[in-house]
């Protein structure tokens, strides 16, 4: 007899992700994903100015504002067919790759390594032994042993303390936590670290953007930075250099730090490549624009359908015919109201809340659907979509992350294990490696392309007085993001946002097809099943972001995950 | 000089949430303060609210908090101090991005970079539903939110200016206007 097991944080605000398991034997029969929250947010964009929807979609979620703001200003520009100047390009396309590797170190170092490294073992890691392990795998030169004891004590003195503060809700000592106490240690210093070099790559979105976290320099036809070498207040070549200072220092933490972790960890953890595969169709839009028209990129997009890597289709522009055409968002298993699956431009977000029933509506989010069918998005597509079309750059990355994690663990890797819970960290660090290349490269374009006497950054958007659709994408940190306008006499007639942890996090669909976090929690092996921490691993992997919460305080303290076992 | 963060926390689409971005974008209209003190609509940035409170002497938080059952009024300001804040649980995360002032705190803590002094101005709410509009209980309060931080300033012995001719407040997200008939 199957019991069904739910984490669900209590919050007094509502606007999370739950999750439903049934576990039967020690392995999970059956999953369900749903998130807590009514997102209307959309609505407020009706009869706005097109120009101004940036501003607002930035707000959708705190985490992901420049993605959001990116996407709105590609909508209006597709709808405009604007094309947009090279420099903006290349500004656009620095602050998406900063706030990129920003977000995997966050995701990898700040939300997921502690679920794989045990705290409790810190104290017992030799220090020795530590250093000479560390200095085998990578050539950081902070893997010294006065760094390494600098973070064991950190943790002897949380320990000797009692207040265990952040390490209060850690499954430690739990059977699923395998690594040895030096990679423990080794770990949690660059997770400490790594704080330093994730606000880098934030000061460099805050440079161009103006600000953070909300950047200020878009508009629809470019961007508001001025450029003059020869002014302090501009875009100068002091600018320029402190970027390219912040830059060199990041792109050697993502190459010697991050990327080695993710290899190291993998090559100890290597049942979990045959965990929390899931949905094995992939989709990626193409992203980094090379020219002013938008039809050459740096970063390849298209879909595979059923793990078929061979017969993989490409995706030729940001906002492909095939991609416009093949998107709907279903809601048989969504609180909203709605009988057949609509087209985001026809898309309506009119609420019809039952409470959760497993087999009939349980969840706020929409099923989005590519010509019927479930999608996964994020670093894992990315990277198989790429792998699959001979991309250089990923097949160069990808095959690092491959001889690196079977040299240490010494044993066999193959492009087909990556489509695991293992698997999504290593393509998202194989993702990180690709954008820290592509980092310094349009910096250069950039310079280049201002020393030629280029300062143009801007083109004015004309509004028709008749009905125009546009779609903006951008292939986020998180997976496939697109925003969908319908603009009528210079006023937003319509706005639909399908962002990535949309398209992962799907409930089921009118024919009972699961999305991507509930497909890959089947079958997985719980050893406590009171302690989910494997249903955590695999649903963090994903990286998840429900893009709207609420940030009120709730002074009680209840704000922690409810795991009831029914 | 001391580096004092002023931040208001909060989604500005979410109702009475924006009431944080809201108080931080008037007192920057209305006020100018010493070298050291900036003060930032900071949104609602979850853990990347580490990476704010890094590197300040003090940090001053403006949030709408959550406190029912006749504890507290809607509108009523709720003030809580660093160690009130230390004191809760974390959240064991299935979405690593929720609210994470606690998680935030503790891990600052932990590496040795959070603020000496921290307070959060609370407004109590609880209407959150997808508008650019504060409810009435909370506009009410406005000035009273704009006083607790003013006081806390005054504790901390930094100096800040009443703007003869207020500046632009940039509350761009606003239906109508609605500030307050600001302030003595």
């Amino acid at each position: 007899m199957a019991k069904r097991i739910t984490i669900d944080p209590i919050t007094r605000i509502e606007g999370h992700l739950r999750i439903d398991v049934d576990v039967d034997n020690n392995a999970v029969s059956n999953a369900w994903a749903s998130c807590t929250m009514w997102r209307g947010i959309e609505n407020i964009l009706r009869g706005r100015d097109p120009r101004d929807a940036w501003l607002f979609t930035q707000r959708f979620c705190g985490v992901c504002t420049t993605v959001h703001a990116m996407a709105s200003v590609r909508a209006v520009e597709d709808a405009l067919q604007l094309e947009v100047p090279l420099n903006a390009q290349y500004i656009r396309n620095l602050i998406l790759i900063a706030h990129a590797l920003h977000d995997h170190i966050v995701h990898f170092y700040q939300l997921s390594a502690l679920d794989w490294v045990d705290i409790l073992q810190i104290p017992k890691a030799d220090l020795n032994a530590t250093t000479k392990l560390a200095e085998s795998i990578s050539p950081w030169t902070r893997n010294s042993r006065e760094e390494f004891k600098a973070a064991q004590d950190r943790v002897n003195a949380v320990a000797a303390s009692g207040q265990l503060g952040i390490f209060m809700n850690g499954y430690w000592g739990h059977p699923a936590m395998r690594l040895s106490p030096e990679v423990n240690l080794l770990a949690f210093t660059h997770y400490v670290q790594a704080l330093e070099y994730q606000r880098k790559a934030l000061q460099v979105v805050g440079i161009l953007g103006s600000k953070t976290p909300h950047i200020q320099n878009l508009t629809v036809g470019g961007v508001a930075n001025a450029i003059n070498l020869d002014n302090a207040s501009a875009l100068n070549m002091d600018r320029l250099e402190m970027i390219r200072g912040l830059l060199e220092e990041v792109v050697q933490f993502v190459n010697q730090v991050y990327f080695v972790d993710v290899c190291a960890l993998a090559a100890m953890y290597p049942d979990w490549f045959k965990i929390g595969k899931g949905v094995n169709n992939y989709m990626a839009v193409p992203d980094l624009p090379l020219d002013c028209a938008g039809s050459s990129y740096d970063l390849p997009g298209g879909t595979i359908m059923n793990g078929n890597i061979g017969g993989v289709h490409a995706f030729k522009t940001a906002s492909d015919k095939d991609f416009r055409a093949a998107v709907s968002e279903d809601v048989a298993h969504a609180y909203y109201q709605g009988d057949k699956p609509l087209h985001p431009w026809k898309g309506v977000t009119d609420p019809d809340f039952t409470g959760w029933t497993a087999e009939q509506k349980y969840s706020w989010v929409k099923a989005p659907r590519y010509n019927g069918a479930p999608m996964q998005v994020g670093p894992l597509a990315q990277v198989l979509v790429g792998f699959a079309q001979g991309h250089p750059l990923t097949v160069k990355h990808a095959s690092r992350a491959i001889e690196t994690i079977g040299a240490v663990g010494h044993f066999q890797v193959t492009p087909g294990m990556l489509e695991s819970t293992l698997g999504r960290h290593g393509a998202r660090a194989i993702r990180a490696s690709m954008l820290a290349e592509l980092a310094q490269k349009h910096l250069q374009l950039l310079t280049d392309n201002i020393a030629k006497g280029d300062t143009a950054v801007f083109n004015q958007p004309v509004f028709p007085s008749h009905e125009i659709e546009g779609v903006g994408t951008h292939e986020a940190p998180r997976g496939t993001l697109s925003h969908w306008v319908v603009v009528k006499d210079a006023k937003i007639k319509n706005y639909q946002a399908v962002v990535p942890s949309t398209w992962n996090a799907s409930p089921r669909d009118a024919s009972g097809a699961q999305g991507p976090y509930e497909a890959s929690l089947m079958h997985t092996p719980l050893a406590r099943p009171e302690e989910p921490l494997e249903v955590l691993r695999t649903i963090h992997s994903f990286d998840p972001c429900m893009a709207c919460a609420c940030h009120t305080f709730d002074p009680t303290g209840q704000e922690i995950a409810k795991v009831k076992v029914l | 000089m001391k580096k004092v963060l002023i931040g208001g926390i909060g989604n500005v689409l979410l109702g009475d949430d924006g009431v944080g971005p809201y108080v931080a974008r008037l007192l920057a209209a209305h006020y100018e303060f010493e070298d050291g003190v900036e003060v930032a609509d900071l949104g609602t940035p979850a853990l990347d609210l580490i990476d704010q409170l890094t590197a300040n002497d003090a940090v001053i938080l403006i949030d709408s908090v959550n406190v029912h059952d006749g504890v507290a009024d809607q509108g009523a300001i709720l003030l809580y101090r660093k160690k009130d804040i230390m004191r809760l649980r974390p959240a064991v995360r299935m979405d690593p991005h929720s609210p994470a002032l606690v998680d935030a705190l503790l891990s600052a803590e932990l590496f040795g970079v959070a603020p000496t002094d921290l307070l959060l101005v609370g407004i109590n709410s609880d209407s959150y539903e997808p508008t650019c509009s504060l409810s009435q209980p909370v506009r009410e309060s406005l000035e009273e939110a704009i006083a607790e931080v003013l006081n806390e300033l005054d504790r901390l012995g930094v100096s800040y200016w009443h703007r003869a001719h207020p500046v632009e407040s940039g509350i761009w997200w606003a239906e109508t206007a609605m500030e307050p008939a600001l302030i003595k």
